[in-house]
């Protein structure tokens, strides 16, 4: 079976293979001599070709965030039936743009109401978190279809908070 | 043990800087006092003092920055100093007032010097009379659009917006055109209104290349002034220092001797005392004055580690009408990296629980925090969970040092502000010394390729792993039995979570 890891914009494909006795991880024309050993919680001895990683593996959902000498990546990863299943689920919502809270805050300004016609960089809400406030813009022109939020809402990170129609035709 | 110089004192804050002075206190054989709000009932400082007092719910506005129930948990235990830290009531004029009428010393300066140098419009004009040089810019707040808009024109984009009242980089917005003034001037007061109470802001150039360089003081009851040389602080997100190192590399003996003076002279001019930071910009060769911090800065210990002195003592010695010491001989190279729970690409709090936590440690490392396993990071206080110190001979050891040591550290459950001060300290633009603050800009904020090779690595073989023992929990191969490690895993996280 295949896996597909990805960070930023690299993506790599992985095959492993046990059969001579120690792990073999292959990716593209390169291929290493691979040990994880997990030696806590969480906390693995990766030894690739004899060299070592002191690593932290956190597996969420479709991703593992992985630490590794002062490094933190989030890495997107799947194997081939996981991604099979992804493809057939992502039916397309077309157009919609949904404005989300970047992180988890206090709703200090709503800017726009329903109806109202917004163009691409308008700031529509403003979320306070840490004691910063945070402009978010309407990535495209387009008409406020909802607003899912009120000024004083606590909200939680990824939370949306006004839908945008795209502009009518002509 | 000599005398100590209080018997008791609150410290009026939490966090990484509350256990700061709680050691220092401790050392001086000064009784501690931690208060706390709810969220912070498992906190650090409310474990480790002699006495804790609760002071009520966990949003600041009603614990933290409640300065009458400060003063009233002082009484009911008998404190007789109150040390405020940085951030909350530590520039709260009002509050330096206060305890000063109910009898119990303020480890600071006094409400007068507060008030002065807090205001940063009332702050130029002082350090103006005191020949500080200043930036070019407007010594009043202005609110009428149509002037604002000319003033700005006539000192010449880009300009800058601050806060009066502001401090620490909150309230500050750049604008680059006249088409995003309006706008920015109207964020800034909303910001300065919701921080501070206080919605004056003011209006100045931007300089060229800028260098944030500052100047470390220590003022005494008999007017004497020790200038503990300078910290150099450019490498900023967000207009947040993000890591500090003293001294600067491209200060110079004569020129450090003319920025140490204009600090003394400045607080001399307002009669401070206490300890204080003169934050000066660095452009190009010249200083200018930015804003005076009336109170320990964040960074402090990196001053402490080149200069082997304890600030926090300097301050109740002098809050007890002792005379301030002189400044020792310098030497080597400090550095002090902040970790934040935010996250390295956008610099937005990350917010969470650590669940796991390794400390760096070894020759030169000095670690101030507030960290502990199971801590919670809320949105209520600031992403700043801990300070990473580091000290050296000289500025190229100082900065393996820090990458050193910060690959020992690890946090889970947030992301943190590591990877990104690796990328500053392993860059060419900061071991060349010659940078400004926009060095995070400019910087590769990739991981070095060995690093995404391992993760990318360490990622799809861990999902093998798990699949692989998913679709054969007992398959042997040979190699003995396999080790469900997932399933450990989860164990070992439900077990953590249990509530004791």
């Amino acid at each position: 079976m295949k896996y597909f890891a990805k960070f930023g914009d690299i993506e790599r494909e992985f095959h492993f293979d046990r059969s001579g006795g120690q792990l073999r991880a292959s990716c593209g024309d390169r291929s290493w001599n691979v040990d994880l050993a997990m030696v806590g919680d969480g906390a693995f001895s990766l030894i690739v070709d004899g060299r070592c990683y002191d690593c932290l593996i956190d597996r969420e959902e479709g991703h593992s965030v992985v630490q590794v000498r002062g490094e933190r990546m989030v890495i997107d990863i799947e194997d081939e039936r996981e991604r099979a299943a992804h493809a057939l689920a992502s039916a397309r919502t077309g157009g919609r743009q949904i404005i989300e809270a970047s992180m988890p805050g206090i709703v200090v300004d709503v800017k726009v109401e329903v109806g109202q016609r917004v163009e691409a960089g308008q700031t529509v809400v403003v979320l306070e978190a840490m004691k910063m406030q945070n402009p978010l813009a309407a990535e495209a022109d387009g008409i406020v279809s909802s607003v899912l939020c009120k000024k004083g809402l606590a909200v939680a990170g990824g939370a949306a908070l006004v839908e945008i129609d795209p502009p009518p035709e002509g | 043990m000599s005398k100590p110089p209080f018997k008791r004192v609150l410290i009026a804050n939490r966090g990484e800087i509350a256990m700061r002075v709680m050691r220092t206190a401790r050392e001086m054989g000064i009784e501690t006092v931690a208060v706390y709000s709810d969220a912070d009932r498992n906190a650090l400082h409310a474990r480790r003092a002699d006495i804790a007092v609760h002071i009520g719910p966990s949003a600041p506005s009603e614990s933290y920055l409640r300065g009458d129930k400060i003063l009233a948990a002082a009484k009911q235990v008998g404190a007789d100093c109150i040390h405020p830290g940085y951030g909350f009531l530590s520039e709260n004029a009002a509050f330096s007032d206060a305890c000063e009428k109910a009898g119990v010393v303020f480890v600071g300066p006094s409400a007068h010097a507060i008030r002065l140098m807090g205001d940063k419009v009332e702050a130029r004009r002082a350090a103006d009379a005191a020949e500080v040089p200043l930036v070019p810019g407007l010594k009043d707040d202005v609110r009428d659009d149509a002037v604002l808009i000319e003033k700005a024109a006539e000192i010449g984009y880009p300009v800058m917006l601050k806060a009066a009242a502001g401090g620490g980089g909150k309230g500050i917005r750049i604008v680059h055109e006249e088409k995003k003034l309006l706008q920015a001037a109207e964020l800034a007061r909303n910001e300065a209104r919701a921080a501070f109470g206080d919605d004056r802001v003011y209006l100045e150039k931007f300089v060229t290349r800028p260098r944030h360089v500052e100047v470390q003081i220590v003022a005494d009851q008999h007017g004497n002034v020790t200038a503990f040389g300078e910290r150099e602080c450019s490498v900023q997100r967000r207009h947040q220092k993000l890591v500090e190192e003293s001294p600067c590399s491209v200060v110079t003996p004569e020129l450090r001797e003319r920025m140490c003076d204009a600090a003394q002279r400045l607080a001399r001019a307002v009669g401070y005392v206490g300890a204080g930071t003169i934050e000066f910009l660095h452009s190009e060769g010249e200083f200018y004055f930015l804003e005076m911090n009336t109170r320990l800065q964040v960074e402090h210990p990196i001053t402490e580690m080149r200069f082997g002195v304890d600030l926090v003592r300097e301050m109740f010695r002098v809050a007890a009408g002792e005379t301030v010491m002189e400044c020792p001989e310098p030497r080597g190279h400090a550095i002090e990296i902040r970790i934040n729970a935010e996250d390295p690409e956008t610099y937005f709090p990350s917010l969470g629980s650590i669940r796991r936590l390794n400390m760096p440690g070894g020759p030169g490392v000095r670690l101030d925090s507030c960290l502990y396993r199971g801590m919670e990071v809320t949105p209520y206080y600031d992403s700043m969970l801990a300070k990473l110190v580091v000290h050296a001979e000289d500025r190229p050891r100082a900065i393996e040092r820090a990458i050193r040591a910060l690959q020992e550290m690890r946090l889970v459950g947030v992301a943190t502000s590591i990877p990104v001060a690796l990328r500053a300290l392993q860059s060419e633009l900061f071991r060349s010394g010659d940078y400004d603050t926009s060095i995070l800009e400019k910087i590769d904020r990739r991981p070095p390729a060995e690093m995404i090779d391992v993760g990318m690595l360490a990622a799809a073989v861990g999902h093998y792993l798990h699949t692989e023992e998913v679709a054969a929990p007992s398959a042997t191969d040979g190699l003995g039995p396999r080790m469900p490690m997932w399933k450990v895993v989860d164990r070992v996280e439900r077990l953590g979570r249990r509530p004791l």
